[in-house]
C-alpha cells in the first residue's frame, strides 16, 4: 500500500522556516542598523525635559566698563521655600522666622503655612548668607533653601541709575538692565559699557562735594568724547544703589541726566550765536547795543547784570558776559524758522534715537512765535534732557558735527555716523568764544589748570505753577576741553543750588566751579594731556632762555 | 538552514551585547561630562563671587582713601607734566634746587608730587 501512496511533502514547514528566516532577518537588519546608527550618532540621552531647565539655566551676563571693570553681575543666591503639609504648627514656625528675617509677614506668611494641602510656599526670596545661616540656625523642620541666582552691583552706587536694575527673577526693570535686557538674559561675553567707572566716580564724587558746598534738590553730570559720542560717565546726584531694586524714593530713581526735563537757561546761547553765523546773519565783528531791554513779540528781554561796554558789544562778549538781549537780537536777525530747524538738527526737538537707556523727550513752545524765539534763544521756554543737551556741544568739538551718544563698546571711530550741522568755521569761531567765556567771562570758576576749558554758564529760574521763581534756580555749565585740540563735552547740570557760603546762587559760582573740578581730575584719566607750551613762540622763547643760560 | 540561523542568532546576541556596553559606556561617559560639567559650573559660581568681591574691595571710594592715607599717592596734576620742550629747563631748576643731584634722581620728575609712605 505504501508504494501506491504520495510521498508527504512539508510545504508548510517550509513557509514556516522562510518566516521565520525573514523574520528574523528582519529583526536582525534592525538591530544591525540600529547599531550603526548608535555607532555614528552616538545615544540621545539628554531627555526632552531635560533642555528647557539647561535653557533656563543660562547665567544672565556681565556689565562692565570700558576698561572690563566689572559693575554688574551675577552670584548663587538663596531663597526660603517651605512645604506647609510638613508643618505641624504654622504659627509657631512662622513666628520663629519672623524673630531671623523680619520683612516677614507674620499674619500672611502663618495663613500660607496652616494651608496643609500645599507642598511649596515661597517664604522669602534673596536671602543674604547672614539671613540663611540664621534660619539655618532654627532648625525648623519643613524648610528648605532654593539656589537662584542673584544680581549684583558690586560697586554700589556707582553709575546705579545708568545701570538700573532687574527683579528677584532676573528681569531687567530699569536703566541698562532693561535696556539691554534680551542681550544680558542670551547670557554669553559680558556687555562692555562705554562709561569709564573712574571717571563716573570722580563725576559722582564731584556732584556730592557740590552738595556739601550748595543745599541742592539733585544734580546730573556727564562726559562725553565729542569726536564718537561714546558716554564716558553719565551721573545723577542723589545717587541710586542698584542692588536696593527700587527700594528708595521716587527722587531719588529719577534719573536727572536721562528722564528729567530742565530749562537749562544761557547754555543755549553759543547755540544761538552759532545759528546765526553759520546762516550768515551775524559777523564775528557785529556789535549790538544791550543797555537796555527789548521788546520782541510778546516778551520783554532784559539783562539780570549790565554788561561792560553795555552799548557795543560783540557776539564774543554776548556769550562771555552771557547777555539775554544780545542773544534775542542775534536770534532775531536768523529767525523762528531757521532757528527751529537748526535745534532740530540738534535732535533738541525730539528724534534722537539710540542703542541703551532712551532720554525723555523735550517740551518744546506749543506755538513757535516771536516771544517763544526770543525766549528759548538764552534757553527758556524749552526743556530737554541734560544727555541731549550734552550731544549739542560735540559739534563745537569736532568741527561741526552732530554725533548720537553711545553707550556700548566697541566703537570704529571711522564708523560713527556724523551729522554736519555747522560749518566747521562757524564751530571754530564759536569754540574760540566759550574759550573766553572761561578766561575772561562768566565762566572763570570752572578754568581747570593746563585742559584749556571752553565753556558757558547757564541759570535759569524754575518755571512754577504761577509762572518763574527768581529764589530756584537750575545752574549749568557746559564744556569742551582742551580748546586747542577738543576732546570731549562736559555738562554739569544743579538743581535749586543755594551756595551755603552766601556766595551767589548763579551759575559762575555754583555749575562752573563743579565743572571745573571734574575737568581738572577727569582728564588724566581720560589720557588728555595738559597744554604745557600753548605755542611755538613759547618753546622758542623757552629754549632762549636755555641758550642765555651760562 | 539550521547554521545560518544558529550564526544569525550568534550575530545578533553579539550586537546587542555590543551595543548594551556601547550604552552602558556611553552612560558612563555622559556620567562623568556631567559630573565635570558641574564641576566648572560651581567653579564658575565661586568664580563670580569671586569677581565681585574683588570690584566690592576695588571700588574708587574704598581704594581712593587708602591710596592716599596708606601710599601717598595723589592724582597727577597738570604742574606733574613736562613738555619735551621745557624738559631741559625743568630738570635745570630741580639742578637748582636739589643740594646733590645724580642723574638717577633727576629722571622721576613725574613722581615729583607723590609723598613718601608713612
Amino acid at each position: 500500500m505504501m508504494l501506491f501512496e504520495r510521498p508527504e511533502v512539508d510545504v508548510w514547514g517550509r513557509r514556516r522556516a522562510r518566516m521565520v528566516a525573514g523574520v528574523m532577518a528582519l529583526i536582525f537588519t534592525v538591530i544591525v542598523g540600529r547599531s550603526a546608527y548608535v555607532a555614528m550618532n552616538g545615544p540621545d540621552l539628554v531627555s526632552a525635559s531635560a533642555r528647557p531647565a539647561a535653557i533656563a539655566s543660562v547665567r544672565r551676563a556681565d556689565i562692565v566698563d570700558r576698561k572690563g571693570e566689572l559693575l554688574a553681575t551675577t552670584v548663587p543666591g538663596w531663597s526660603l521655600a517651605a512645604n506647609p503639609s510638613a508643618i505641624w504648627d504654622a504659627g509657631e514656625v512662622a513666628s520663629e522666622l519672623k524673630k531671623v528675617l523680619p520683612r516677614l509677614d507674620l499674619i500672611g506668611l502663618t495663613t500660607q503655612l496652616s494651608d496643609r494641602k500645599r507642598k511649596f510656599v515661597w517664604v522669602q526670596r534673596g536671602l543674604t548668607q547672614e539671613e540663611k545661616d540664621a534660619v539655618f540656625g532654627l532648625g525648623v523642620e519643613g524648610l528648605q533653601f532654593v539656589e537662584e541666582a542673584r544680581r549684583v552691583y558690586p560697586r554700589g552706587k556707582l553709575a546705579g541709575h545708568f545701570l538700573g536694575y532687574t527683579n528677584i527673577d532676573g528681569d531687567g526693570l530699569e536703566g541698562s538692565e532693561l535696556a539691554f535686557d534680551k542681550r544680558l538674559k542670551a547670557g554669553g561675553e559680558p556687555l562692555q559699557l562705554t562709561l569709564d567707572a573712574s571717571v563716573q566716580f570722580v563725576v559722582e564724587e564731584e556732584l556730592e562735594r557740590a552738595f556739601a558746598d550748595f543745599d541742592m534738590k539733585g544734580g546730573a553730570g556727564i562726559v562725553v568724547d565729542a569726536n564718537t559720542g561714546a558716554v564716558r560717565a553719565v551721573a545723577s546726584w542723589p545717587a541710586l544703589d542698584p542692588n536696593r531694586r527700587g527700594a528708595e524714593d521716587a527722587s531719588v530713581k529719577l534719573n536727572r541726566a536721562l528722564n528729567a526735563r530742565f530749562e537749562l537757561g544761557s547754555i543755549y546761547k553759543p547755540l544761538t550765536v552759532a545759528e546765526a553765523l553759520d546762516a550768515g546773519t551775524l559777523t564775528l565783528t557785529d556789535r549790538f547795543d544791550v543797555s537796555t531791554p527789548v521788546k520782541i513779540g510778546g516778551a520783554t528781554v532784559k539783562d539780570p547784570h549790565p554788561l561792560p561796554n553795555a552799548k557795543s558789544v560783540t557776539a564774543g562778549d554776548v556769550l562771555a558776559f552771557s547777555s539775554n538781549v544780545g542773544a534775542a537780537l542775534i536770534a532775531q536777525r536768523a529767525g523762528v524758522d531757521r532757528q527751529k530747524n537748526f535745534l532740530r538738527s540738534l535732535h533738541l526737538l525730539g528724534g534722537q534715537s539710540h542703542e541703551g537707556p532712551q532720554t525723555a523727550s523735550p517740551l518744546t513752545p506749543e506755538k513757535w512765535d516771536q516771544t517763544a524765539m526770543a525766549t528759548v534763544s538764552y534757553g527758556h521756554g524749552i526743556s530737554v534732557s541734560p544727555l541731549a543737551f550734552a550731544m549739542t556741544y560735540t559739534a563745537f568739538g569736532n568741527g561741526g558735527n552732530y554725533v548720537s551718544p553711545a553707550f556700548v563698546e566697541p566703537i570704529d571711530p571711522a564708523r560713527v555716523e556724523k551729522t554736519q550741522v555747522m560749518k566747521p568755521e562757524t564751530a571754530q569761531a564759536v569754540l574760540g568764544m566759550l574759550r573766553e567765556t572761561v578766561t575772561r567771562g562768566t565762566g572763570k570758576n570752572a578754568d581747570a589748570q593746563g585742559y584749556e576749558v571752553a565753556g558757558k554758564t547757564g541759570t535759569a529760574e524754575k518755571p512754577g505753577p504761577d509762572g518763574y521763581d527768581p529764589n530756584k534756580n537750575i545752574t549749568s555749565f557746559a564744556a569742551v576741553f582742551p580748546a586747542s585740540r577738543p576732546q570731549y563735552v562736559v555738562l554739569v547740570v544743579l538743581d535749586e543750588a543755594q551756595p551755603r557760603t552766601g556766595d551767589q546762587r548763579t551759575a559762575s559760582y555754583t555749575a562752573a566751579s563743579i565743572a571745573g573740578r571734574v575737568i581738572a581730575r577727569a582728564a588724566p584719566l581720560l589720557d588728555v594731556r595738559p597744554v604745557l607750551v600753548a605755542s611755538k613762540a613759547e618753546a622758542a622763547s623757552l629754549r632762549g632762555s636755555e641758550a642765555t643760560t651760562p | 538552514m539550521k547554521k545560518l540561523a544558529i550564526i544569525g542568532v550568534f550575530v545578533v546576541v553579539v550586537m546587542a551585547v555590543a551595543v548594551y556596553r556601547a550604552k552602558l559606556g556611553a552612560e558612563e561617559t555622559q556620567g562623568e561630562i556631567d559630573t565635570l560639567k558641574a564641576e566648572a559650573t560651581s567653579i564658575g559660581k565661586d568664580i563670580a563671587v569671586m569677581k565681585a568681591e574683588e570690584a566690592y574691595l576695588t571700588r574708587p571710594d574704598r581704594i581712593g582713601p587708602i591710596a592716599r592715607q596708606q601710599l601717598g599717592l595723589e592724582q597727577a596734576t597738570p604742574r606733574q607734566y613736562v613738555a619735551p620742550e621745557a624738559l631741559s629747563r625743568t630738570l635745570g631748576e630741580e639742578r637748582l634746587t636739589l643740594p646733590a643731584v645724580t642723574p638717577d634722581a633727576a629722571a622721576p620728575a613725574q613722581d615729583a608730587g607723590v609723598k613718601p609712605a608713612q
